[in-house]
């Protein structure tokens, strides 16, 4: 049953509107849809994957994405500017780094959004205390210690450490465990390098065990605790990884780099039926912290941009290939972007807004923001923020993860609900007949618009619908009511400068978005 | 600032000095915590010792190791960079040797000092660089923080890990200004990004030229800065006299200082406590570290085992109690680094951020199996371990027992091993099902160490013990 089939029969066989979804708790209708498949389905997009790939030692966007227009990024940084001539078109005042092509082919392919000026009030330039606050999504002043994947991903196990759900929540590729991933009771993922390594060392020693002693609320028996969860979950997992990294494939061939060899083992997991939601992905150490001779079109920092272009693009090629591309998005991230002037050893210092991307199928891409100004800074002479690192949070959890707004609020400890950036463009989901897509924009006409538009959508006949209609830089511009039974709305657009804006659809949780252009 | 963190701590540390003489588990503990080899031998000497005797006596020993014979030769120009590479892995043996040399609260020092003022090899390239910083360390384990911190400014190994010798008057780099501040001396919050501007351009003037950092007046900004609040012509060493001089150095250290020594959670009191005593001491670490080792707060029950070991503590404690010094260093190396510690190369400028982060979902199976494969005589993979000559070598698990118990009675061998190798009491039911391990099958009466089948039996309780999550704590 779809869920336009279920609303409607429960209008008709009087199911109060209390247990509909998006009116009660979505927690509370968990615990009562367990077990019922059709509408633990409904209740969210249990299959989608995010793989997160940190830059760790701070990204210097400027040199990543670069204002090709604007004189004094070269004049601030005679030597390791990127040239106009060399950058990757993006539109007329920004280029990529030319290392990035697999990034521009996606660009164009319409799959990979770049957010700008992303970082948060009062920017930490400290790379530990910075990489903390994006792992814990908290504001500049606060420190907590779970982080917000940990806080997000507990909520889908009740009773994790005790009872382990049969797949890893998430996994990290390495062997360290990064705090984005603790949640209130410790690790909710874990870690390896390699699946068939992980599988030998957790199953070659013997199975003697000792009993554990007595619970103590000790330091030592804190720490006890802490070992005895880890052990288990390795115990349990280190099976179930090796299994679906033998059944799982990979269908092009990956770069030999770091990031290529750890993307390829995500993709073999996804291939092999691992229900993991989380992949985090840290490499190449610290050497983003480009302090001298970072270089410009070649060097230190071209090196780095290119890796990680050119393993991105064969695992998203890989992964449509395959036809997971309907379910695996990425983002990247790092603590901070650098100083916009170079310093006196033709390398960049600590510095605040970085742009970030989001890539997939399902992400609407496209430049959120302007770039941030490069005259108007900050008393260090840093660029201003564009967007709060937890806007793009709040998207990921609400759009792409299916996270009610509730939750998404715990996980953030703020509401980023209203400033959600329209990222993914998660209507399309619904192709797949087994996970019905319960609203979407079905048409927009004239498009483009000179003075008034008609937008037609797919929205359950009783919930309430709106739509929102935003610039680029995350304003919003419009909004108009939608009649549910109708789906139909008529916006007048006079008034709207020449551009494209990204059009959202609600009604209850859901969201759908489209593109509307205005000509002038 | 508000904290989500409020994990339960131990009350004020009571630093005044204990008197009492140090029973068999106090000495464990001391050895466990002061030196990278908790060895029943080494217990045994202090035992019935004060704690003051006890420490006085660890802080004189030094391990003593020839030094690489590339160590004083500068590289030569233009060479390749596998000539730079093949040193790396003889530096980091060169360190084992130590680390497994004569058991020292010096060595302990030297691993605090390097996780302190990071740097590696990668960053570094010259292993003769790192060989001088951790001679720096050695020299200054146990002495002045203030003429350490003062030497680390012109370490050539430091200026070129952190960029101090590419920052130029009138333009400086920050990148060791930021960490000064940050992660050397202050912690976070205590300063503010201007001191960190200020004190770049203090720190100009350094260059590296052969296997020396050298200082150049002329080339440094002697123009007025305001530090800390303090204004004047301030050149590097002024940013060292004022950095040391804010309440914030002292209480960095001592929490450093609590964490490695003590317990993972120190109450604010216990670290002002220490705090107190680092500043009446004028930062001299062996007046600093001889009163933490011999109080009170360091003997407490509440924090025996509190500390998760390090790797290093993991692979050359256990290689030290069962007398293996002589396995290759290659071997323990490997393991350290697989286990996330590999030496000289700390996962960035902050180290290893040690107590949860050493236990993963891979990092403790493999810490498992490393040590019941080390039991056998074996790597974590299988090989065998062998000496410097190639020759396998492997614990003799009988002379273990006899050294530490009357090894004609299990249940003694049980008791004494839960105590050598256990930071934390053992419960009745865990010796009770060590001793069936033990005994595997043959009733009490009939053991005798002097059969042929006890080796087997006695290496099947070590293993049996060193799986236990309680050998990872200290």
């Amino acid at each position: 049953m779809d869920r336009r089939r279920f609303l409607r029969n429960a209008g008709r066989t009087g199911i109060a509107l209390a247990t509909l979804p998006g009116v009660v708790d979505s927690l509370s209708m968990r615990a009562l849809a367990h077990g019922n498949d059709a509408i633990d389905k409904l209740l969210g997009s249990g299959d989608r994957i995010l793989v997160l790939i940190q830059m760790a030692g701070g990204n210097d966007g400027l040199n990543t994405v670069v204002p090709i227009t604007i004189d004094k990024y070269y004049t601030d940084r005679p030597t390791i500017a990127i040239p106009k001539s060399s950058a990757l078109r993006i539109n007329d005042d920004l280029g990529w780094h030319p290392a990035m092509q697999g990034f521009r082919d996606a660009f164009d392919a319409g799959t990979m959004a770049i957010v700008q000026g992303v970082t948060y009030p009062n920017p930490d330039r400290s790379h530990f205390r910075g990489t903390d606050i994006w792992l814990t999504a908290t504001d500049a002043d606060v420190f907590a210690s779970t982080g917000w994947l940990g806080r997000y991903l507990e909520t889908l196990a009740p009773g994790y450490p005790a009872t382990l759900p049969d797949h890893p929540l998430a996994i990290q590729i390495g062997t360290s465990i990064s705090l984005g991933l603790l949640g209130s009771q410790g690790a909710v993922g874990i870690s390896f390098r390699d699946p068939d390594e992980f599988y030998r060392l957790v199953n070659t020693g013997s199975s003697e065990e000792v009993p554990s002693g007595p619970a103590s609320d000790t330091p030592a028996g804190r720490e006890i605790a802490f070992m005895r969860d880890v052990a288990r979950s390795a115990n349990v997992y280190a099976k179930v990884v090796k299994q679906a990294a033998d059944k799982g494939k990979t269908t092009v061939s990956y770069p030999t780099s770091d990031l290529g060899t750890k993307l390829k083992v995500v993709s073999q997991l996804i291939s092999g039926g691992l229900s993991s939601r989380i992949y985090l992905l840290s490499w190449a150490g610290f050497n983003f912290d480009t302090h001298a001779n970072q270089g410009g079109v070649a060097g230190t920092h071209a090196n780095l941009l290119r890796e990680l272009s050119e393993a991105v693009t064969a695992f998203m090629a890989d992964m449509k290939a395959q036809g997971h591309d309907e379910r695996v998005a990425g983002m990247t991230f790092s603590e901070f972007g650098r100083r916009v002037m170079e310093n006196g050893s033709q390398g960049t210092d600590h510095g605040t807004a970085a742009p970030l991307f989001v890539f997939g199928k399902h992400v609407n891409g496209g430049v959120y923001g302007a770039h941030p100004s490069l005259t108007d800074l900050d008393d260090r002479g840093d660029m201003l923020m564009r967007y709060d690192y937890r806007d793009i949070y709040a998207s990921v959890l609400l759009q792409w993860l299916g996270a009610p707004s509730t939750l998404a609020q715990n996980v953030l400890f703020k509401d980023f609900a209203a400033k959600a950036l329209p990222l993914f463009n998660v209507s399309s989901v619904g192709n797949d007949t087994s996970r019905p897509m319960p609203v979407a924009i079905t048409s927009i006409g004239p498009n483009p618009a000179v003075d008034r538009v008609r937008i037609r959508v797919d929205v359950p006949p009783l919930s309430t619908a709106g739509i929102t209609v935003r610039d680029m830089a995350g304003s919003v511009v419009r909004t108009a009511g939608v009649d549910a039974w109708s789906g139909l709305c008529e916006m007048d657009v006079r008034g709207l400068s020449q551009g494209t804006y990204v059009v959202t659809l609600t009604a209850d949780r859901y969201t759908a978005h489209s593109f509307l252009t205005v000509r002038r | 600032m508000i904290s989500f963190d409020e994990k339960p701590r131990l009350a004020v540390a009571d630093l005044t000095q204990r008197q009492e003489p140090l029973s068999y588990d106090d000495a464990m503990h001391l050895v466990r915590r002061a030196t990278l080899q908790p060895t029943n031998a080494l217990a045994l000497r202090y035992m019935g010792q004060t704690p003051a005797a006890a420490v006085a006596d660890l802080l004189s020993k030094t391990a003593t190791v020839p030094p690489p014979s590339w160590a004083t030769t500068p590289p030569q120009q233009g060479q390749p960079f596998s000539e730079y590479a093949r040193l790396w892995p003889e530096l980091q043996t060169w360190w084992y040797r130590h680390a497994i040399g004569t058991p020292s609260l010096r060595e302990r020092m030297v691993l605090f000092w390097h996780n302190h003022f990071t740097a590696d090899y990668i960053t570094v390239y010259v292993a003769q660089y790192l060989y001088k910083q951790s001679q720096l360390f050695r020299q200054y384990a146990v002495g002045s923080f203030r003429e350490l911190a003062t030497k680390v400014v012109g370490d050539p190994a430091m200026l070129i890990y952190l960029n101090g010798n590419q920052s130029i008057k009138g333009n400086p780099n920050e990148n060791f200004g930021r960490e000064w501040f940050e992660l050397f001396t202050l912690g976070i919050g205590n300063y503010s990004e201007r001191d960190i501007v200020e004190a770049s351009r203090a720190f100009t003037g350094w260059r590296v030229a052969g296997l020396d950092g050298v200082y150049n007046a002329q080339l440094a900004d002697r123009d007025t800065k305001t530090i800390l609040g303090q204004t004047g012509s301030w050149d590097y060493q002024d940013v060292v006299r004022i950095t040391l001089e804010q309440q914030a150095c002292p209480r960095f250290l001592a929490r450093k200082l609590f964490r490695t020594f003590v317990e993972q959670h120190p109450s604010d009191d216990s670290i002002n406590a220490l705090a107190t005593v680092i500043r009446s001491a004028d930062y001299d670490m062996q007046s600093v570290l001889t009163t933490l080792l011999t109080s009170n707060a360091f003997y407490e029950t509440a924090v025996r085992g509190a500390i998760i070991k390090a790797p290093a503590d993991l692979v050359v404690g256990l290689a030290a109690q069962y007398g293996m010094l002589e396995v290759h260093p290659t071997a323990m190396l490997a393991v350290m680094t697989q286990l996330g510690q590999e030496i000289f190369y700390p996962p960035s400028v902050e180290g290893w951020k040690g107590w949860h982060s050493w236990i993963t979902s891979s990092t403790f199976p493999l810490r498992q199996r490393f040590a019941e494969n080390f039991i056998l005589g074996k790597t974590a993979s299988g090989a065998s371990l062998t000496d410097g000559s190639g020759q396998p070598v492997a614990p003799n698990p009988i002379a273990f027992a006899k050294s530490i118990a009357n090894a004609d009675d299990p249940r003694k061998i049980v008791e004494a091993t839960c105590k050598v190798m256990l930071a934390v009491p053992t419960t009745q039911e865990q010796r009770a099902v060590l001793l069936e391990i033990l005994l595997s099958g043959i009733p009490d009466y009939e053991w005798d160490i002097d059969t042929p089948g006890a080796a087997v039996r006695v290496r099947g309780l070590l293993q049996a013990i060193v799986r236990m999550p309680e050998y990872q704590l200290m």
